[in-house]
């Protein structure tokens, strides 16, 4: 055990020093893609009426009259300092505007994939409880379509259904604009709690209700799937009829037996999850006008603001990778049978 | 069994869960007097040196003052200013006189002072400095109330740009550490409107009550940004939010938002039109070099069906690159939609009868209306000369268009403009003038930038006569630029847009000031 641990543990110092070489890869090829790519963020600042003297007088201003090598190497030079510059746009500090924005993603994805487990393991246990009966075909055709659906046609549908016919939420946005906005770590429901704000919290549960639960909603039949083939898996493996030959009831033999030996692939398939859920998250933030960080990057990208894009790849990069570490290691811990 | 009585309990959370939701939705309405105005984007910055978006502007419009403004007829009123500015007999000085009864938010008092100081700031750092283009060349302020300004060389159109929201003063005690860099998301002007709180997606707006003129009729405005199309048109109809300013919806909502307020269910408030949409031909590309082909083109373009196909008739159709309301005579010159001709055109140039012309259009993907404009005019050519021209449609993300403008790539591609201030020259400069050129292929200019590579002495000559001349003489010049332009075709106008807003019942409907932008201060909540 304790020689399968040390392994765990030179294993999880070997990833955790690949992380640098995988940024450093990532913001490299982010850094050169967006100079190959079409477009000029000078272009996008001051629009096409400005003059040649105005443009050469702005690209010099932002170092964009340098060589590739040299932006590069500048680019490099800053990253090793944890340093993104500033943005092109706004020249606000990069790191600055993604503390703004990645707070509101992060508790999006967190609702949205606590949804998605609390939709997709009840909807998937139905399924395998009422198996070949009319509930498991209900269960299935909601497990299925939720990711077939392609996000932004359901995110519309939702935001139409629930806001603009029935109006029970809000349109978009991330707290009632009449409110005054807690503000102590960036996380608002967190913020209103520590600030004892009822109102606040209210407010930022019933705005974030509506995106999370379209995303969780989306995520969920991928929980509900996997959960359902696995616990089916687990109930008809050999320790489990052994435990049924032993007498252990029903209920031991589920939680105690069936879920945990269920759960180890789903924990696998919770790191590709969280991947799709950046994705997602895109979608999602443009629809319901959430102000994080996906939404944050498409408009970037379309300003060709060559610094905020590389800080925020860089930074998602960072949390997708770090994640999918201590997934990893997690699974190391909980799984017998994995051995590094 | 044990599992029943679980899911029942599942149930029962999802039911508190939603009956909360419902109860919260059903309370939580706007129950302040503000009214909540929601336009598309977010917003940067307020400081009038970096701002150039429509939104930003309309914003800063309310919350300051400029020294001049265009009333809804296009004449120049004075605002912060005393009365109509004077010139020194060289037209190399302008007099200004203030007002001496306003302030600043921060209480700070407006003068001359103030104005000099906002002036230079935006000559030193605005993004948009280029629109002075190196007019002014000091400003004096021999009394707290009197502004004197120096040109280099005489300049008409320098009360144009006294009217424009970058130029709105600032209190220079305020912004005294910001003097050689940008304050984004704060803003100490003079308007009738404070600031009282930004964030790039929500600003809110308070009335000053200090204000110098009228007061807001209203108790504040709350401004919202939403992402896309369909969650403003949706969050107006849901009665989410009060006002809809936007001219980037859809223009299938736009027309649903016209059928609303024909049927009284709201209100619709439009500007002068403003924004004109053209066709840029690159003229010094074969065969795009020749006139008559050019003319040709610009006779196959039939505005009224994509207007109506495309716009539902909302953007109207037009001959001219200089909106109606800054022309008297209100003339438009561009050729007409005439297929008969076009062809007998390319007929006498050679194609037709198996040699069809080819003209590779692109267009903005990003801007759907541009995509439909493309297919429309590709397919009513399809249908009426298919054998002597054809359209080959690409598009392109607009950043890249813009920065790939003045390399030449494209032959012809569809844009759109809106003045940087409301006079005929911020729309004829921008697209014809050219500052080094050969014969008629401009090499360095505005209209390298703006894809046409066309250029004329002629209209340099007259660009440089109508800065010492003024009135109606200056007008004049100014049509005749646009007349000799409409000769060589170096655009082909499409249609002209007018900002749009629209409001519930119970607010009054918006109304537009003569630079387009939204009065605020007049949006007030009345009986249903």
């Amino acid at each position: 055990m304790n020689r399968n641990l040390n392994k765990t543990i030179r294993y999880s110092l070997i990833k955790i020093g690949l992380i640098p070489i995988s940024l450093w890869i990532i913001s490299s090829l982010v850094f050169l893609l967006l100079r190959v790519a079409p477009g000029d963020p000078v272009d996008a600042i001051l629009g096409s009426g400005a003059t040649l003297e105005a443009r050469e007088t702005l690209r010099a201003n932002l170092g964009l009259n340098e060589s590739i090598l040299s932006q590069y190497y500048t680019f490099l030079k800053n990253l090793s300092q944890f340093n993104f510059g500033d943005s092109l746009s706004n020249q606000e500090p990069v790191i600055e505007i993604i503390c703004k924005a990645l707070p509101a993603s992060l508790e999006l994805g967190f609702f949205s994939f606590v949804l998605a487990i609390i939709i997709g393991f009840p909807l998937g246990y139905l399924g395998l409880k009422n198996k070949e009966k009319s509930l498991d075909g209900i269960s299935r055709i909601i497990g299925i379509s939720s990711y077939a659906i392609p996000p932004f046609w359901g995110a519309m549908m939702a935001q139409l259904l629930f806001s603009v016919v029935f109006r029970i939420f809000p349109i978009g946005g991330r707290f009632p604009i009449f409110d005054e906005q807690p503000s102590i770590t960036g996380f608002i429901i967190l913020d209103s709690l520590l600030k004892n704000n009822l109102s606040a919290l209210t407010g930022s549960l019933y705005h974030i209700a509506l995106p999370s639960l379209t995303l969780g909603f989306l995520l969920s039949g991928v929980f509900s799937r996997s959960f359902r083939i696995n616990l089916e898996k687990s109930l008809q493996s050999d320790y489990v009829d052994a435990a049924v030959c032993r007498g252990v009831n029903d209920r031991n033999i589920l939680y105690k037996y069936a879920l945990p030996n269920a759960l180890i692939p789903i924990l696998t398939i919770s790191g590709v999850t969280l991947a799709s859920l950046a994705g997602g998250a895109l979608l999602i933030e443009l629809t319901f006008s959430w102000p994080g960080i996906a939404l944050r990057l498409q408009q970037a990208i379309f300003q060709r603001d060559y610094n905020l894009v590389q800080g925020i790849v860089i930074v998602t990069s960072f949390l997708i990778v770090s994640l999918n570490l201590i997934i990893d290691i997690l699974i190391a811990l909980f799984d017998p049978r994995i051995k590094y | 069994m044990f599992l029943q009585n679980k899911f029942k309990d599942y149930k029962f959370f999802v039911f508190i869960f939603l009956l909360t939701f419902i109860n919260f939705s059903c309370s939580n309405k706007n129950n302040s007097e503000k009214i909540i105005l929601a336009s598309s984007g977010k917003i940067e910055s307020l400081d009038p040196a970096r701002v150039n978006t429509i939104k930003s502007l309309q914003i800063i419009n309310s919350l300051g003052d400029t020294l001049y403004e265009f009333s809804k007829d296009g004449q120049l009123i004075p605002k912060l200013a005393l009365g109509m500015p004077s010139f020194s007999e060289d037209k190399l000085k302008i007099f200004i006189n203030l007002r001496e009864d306003v302030f600043f938010h921060d209480g700070t008092k407006f003068d001359s002072k103030a104005m000099k100081f906002t002036i230079n700031r935006f000559q030193n750092i605005g993004t948009t400095n280029y629109i002075l283009e190196n007019k002014i060349k000091s400003i004096e302020t021999p009394s707290k109330y009197r502004l004197v300004i120096n040109l280099n060389k005489p300049s008409s159109s320098i009360e144009g740009l006294l009217t424009s929201q970058n130029l709105t003063p600032l209190s220079p005690e305020f912004y005294k550490d910001f003097n050689n860099k940008f304050l984004n998301d704060e803003f100490v002007g003079t308007g009738k409107y404070i600031l009282k709180r930004f964030s790039n997606e929500v600003q809110i707006l308070e009335p000053n009550i200090n204000y110098w003129g009228a007061k807001p009729k209203n108790k504040g405005i709350n401004i919202v940004g939403y992402s896309n199309s369909n969650s403003l048109y949706g969050a107006l109809k849901s009665k989410q939010i009060d006002v809809l300013l936007s001219n980037s919806i859809d223009d299938s909502q736009r027309d649903k938002l016209r059928k609303l307020s024909d049927n009284l269910k709201i209100k619709e408030g439009r500007s002068s039109p403003n924004e004109i949409s053209f066709i840029s031909l690159r003229t010094n590309k074969k065969p795009f070099d020749n006139l008559n082909i050019r003319r040709a083109i610009a006779q196959s373009l039939n505005r009224k069906l994509i207007s109506e196909k495309v716009s539902y008739g909302l953007r109207k159709p037009s001959k001219t690159i200089v909106p109606l309301i800054f022309k008297k005579d209100k003339k438009a010159f561009w050729p007409s939609y005439n297929t008969e001709e076009a062809k007998k055109i390319l007929r006498d140039e050679g194609f037709c009868n198996g040699k069809i012309l080819n003209l590779p259009l692109t267009y903005r993907s990003n801007v759907p209306t541009d995509k439909l404009i493309a297919l429309s005019w590709q397919q009513d050519v399809n249908a009426s000369m298919n054998d002597c021209l054809s359209i080959e449609i690409n598009g392109l993300e607009s950043t890249t268009i813009y920065k790939n403008l003045s390399e030449g790539i494209y032959s012809a591609v569809i844009l759109d403009w809106i003045g940087a201030y409301s006079d005929p020259e911020a729309y004829l400069k921008p697209l014809l003038s050219c500052k080094e050129f050969k014969g008629s292929n401009c090499l360095q200019g505005e209209s390298v930038f703006s894809g046409s590579f066309w250029a004329s002495q002629e209209i340099e000559n007259l660009f440089k006569e109508s800065e010492s001349v003024y009135g109606i003489e200056r007008l004049n010049k100014l049509i005749k630029i646009e007349k000799i332009a409409s000769e060589s075709i170096p655009y082909i106008p499409l249609w002209i847009s007018s900002q749009k807003a629209w409001s519930q019942k119970y607010i009054s409907k918006p109304i537009f000031n003569g630079a387009g932008q939204i009065i605020m201060s007049e949006l007030k909540n009345i009986d249903e």
